[in-house]
């Protein structure tokens, strides 16, 4: 072997000393672990995707689903993870969500300007015609 | 409290949103004391992951203070400073009983693709992250781990997260001694696959990187030789030469779905979204490994498909081995690692910022620019 150019060279050389060798151990729970874990209770809507059979015990609950993009993402989870549309209705609904927001964000000005725009358009069409 | 959260493709904000609560017996509260950005954050950021939910905070390597416990927790107290592995894994299940905490069954029902993970989109699970004031962590008892007295949070912060995935993605190159080893991707998660690839006794050691800086950190820090890719005609051809033409025994891919270097692959994958993510780094390992060598990916890929060589990689016998990683098995080795001087891994900090300034941190970082390898985040209360 070369020199070895930095602190610790080979000090795991040794596959029984790396964490994840072999990869799969033998099955023993984690320390800290307990036994049965409690189901988690939300009043949020949670998608679970078709191809999992139950709930988990426990799940986030941010940004609960809602709108256009909540309808397009109760659409998606009705996939199993397996299927291209279950991802591709995903990232579609992501667009929508932005789109939402921009629009929500715009509202309190957009409708406004529109009202007056729609307003002086009638007004100068009727001086126009008179 | 103050939390970043995702606007759209390219753009984030911090703003207020209410404090998380437990949710759950096994819980507990955190208020971050320190917060990274990881490169896994840039496929979030440029709208890469499906199900990013507006308003949703980033955030999968922090370090905190418990604040509040769930009924059940009896391992950590108040005032405990703890750094969390980004899966969030239970500890008991089919899964975490064998190691793959990566895989745990109990986190998450928005995919059987990957468990729960801290601030990383609804596929994986629906959690608001650690870019943030405070955080819920579920699984308290299982996941955190207690930073010694005396060791500074920053000290030990990438412990959960690119620290283990740098030494997983070395220890899966199954390196017995003496082997060539060409690491693509020059980032956090690269330098630290370097390091451990010294560590298991690896012979010579390759960066390759398009990013002139990294490639001239990586020297530094990593003690490696270096590639600029951009600078070599081909760059499959440059490395199997440097090996006798037969090419290196293990390439390790650290840079994952948003790979420079081939045009086709980013307007098919990035562009067009016909693949998930231009699989180039993932090509060319499989291209340029030796015939019966070892590539090994935790450069992140996403579902359904991409456009990979498998018959190349059947053809040469070789092994491909991948996971995200199992975080918590690696933690209390690559501590003491830390503890006794074998690795730096503060030492790849080039950027601190408030956690006000995050959107700035995410913009020097995803563009490269002023030397940035690794930003830190500090809320404002810490
Ligand atoms: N498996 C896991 O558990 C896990 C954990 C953390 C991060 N990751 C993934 O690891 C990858 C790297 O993370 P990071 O934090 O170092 O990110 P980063 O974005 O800072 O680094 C990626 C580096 O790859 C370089 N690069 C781009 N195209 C390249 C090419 N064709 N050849 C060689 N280098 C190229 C970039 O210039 C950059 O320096 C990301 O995909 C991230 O999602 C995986
Ligand atoms: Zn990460
Ligand atoms: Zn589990």
């Amino acid at each position: 072997m070369p020199d070895r150019p930095i602190p610790g060279a080979a000090a795991d050389l040794e596959p029984s000393s790396r964490p994840g060798v072999p990869m799969e151990r033998a099955p023993q729970p984690m320390a800290g672990a307990r036994m049965p874990i409690r189901p988690q209770h939300s009043d949020v809507r949670v998608f679970k995707h078709k191809g999992r059979a139950g709930f988990p015990p426990v799940f986030g609950t941010a940004q609960p689903p809602r709108g256009l993009s909540g309808l397009l993402r109760k659409v998606a989870y009705g996939y199993p993870d397996h299927w291209a549309r279950h991802w591709m209705i995903l990232l579609l609904a992501d667009r929508v969500d932005v789109w939402e927001h921009r629009l929500a964000r715009a509202a309190p000005w957009a409708v406004p300007t529109a009202g007056v725009l729609a307003l002086t358009g009638v007004a100068w069409r009727k001086w126009a015609r008179a | 409290m103050r939390a970043l959260t995702y606007q759209g493709p390219f753009k984030v904000r911090v703003e207020n949103k209410p404090d998380p609560r437990l949710e759950h017996p096994q819980d507990v509260i955190l208020k971050v004391t320190r917060t990274a950005i990881c490169g896994s954050d840039l496929h979030l950021l440029h709208g890469l992951v499906p199900d990013t939910r507006v308003g949703h905070t980033f955030g999968h390597e922090f370090t905190g203070v418990v604040e509040e416990l769930g009924s059940e927790v009896t391992q950590l107290r108040k005032g405990d400073r703890v750094v969390v592995p980004f899966n969030i894994s239970c500890g008991t299940c089919f899964y975490c009983q064998r190691g793959l905490t990566a895989s745990c069954e109990n986190s998450n029902p928005s995919s059987d693709v990957a468990c729960g993970v801290y601030g990383y989109s609804h596929t994986t699970g629906g959690y608001d992250g650690g870019q943030a004031e405070y955080v819920r962590v579920p699984f308290a008892d299982v996941g955190p781990l207690k930073i010694p007295d005396g060791m500074e949070d920053e000290e030990a912060l990438f412990l959960g997260d690119i620290l283990p995935t740098g030494y997983m993605g070395a220890e899966m190159g199954e390196i017995k001694g003496g082997e060539t080893v060409v690491v693509f991707g020059a980032g956090p998660v690269g330098l630290f696959a370097m390091r451990s690839a010294w560590l298991m006794g690896a012979g010579r050691v390759i960066a390759v990187d398009c990013v002139q800086y990294r490639l001239d950190f990586a020297e530094r820090y990593a003690k490696v030789e270096t590639v600029n890719f951009r600078e070599v005609d081909d760059i499959v051809l440059y490395l199997k030469d440097l090996f006798d033409g037969r090419g290196p025994d293990v390439c390790i891919d650290a840079v994952g779905m948003e790979a420079e270097g081939s045009v086709g692959q980013r307007v098919l994958g990035l562009g067009l979204k016909l693949e998930a993510g231009a699989p180039t780094v993932l090509t060319w390992c499989i291209d340029t490994v030796r015939k019966g060598g070892n590539v090994s990916i935790v450069g992140v890929y996403g579902p359904p498909w991409n456009l990979m060589p498998i018959g190349t990689a059947m053809n040469k016998g070789l092994t491909l081995r991948m996971n995200q990683c199992n975080v918590r098995r690696y933690m209390t080795h690559l501590l003491q690692h830390i503890r006794e001087g074998r690795i730096d891994a503060k030492g790849i900090i080039t950027h601190r910022f408030s956690l006000e300034d995050a959107p700035k941190a995410y913009h020097l970082f995803a563009q490269k620019q002023d030397g940035c390898v690794k930003c830190v985040l500090t809320p404002g209360h810490a």
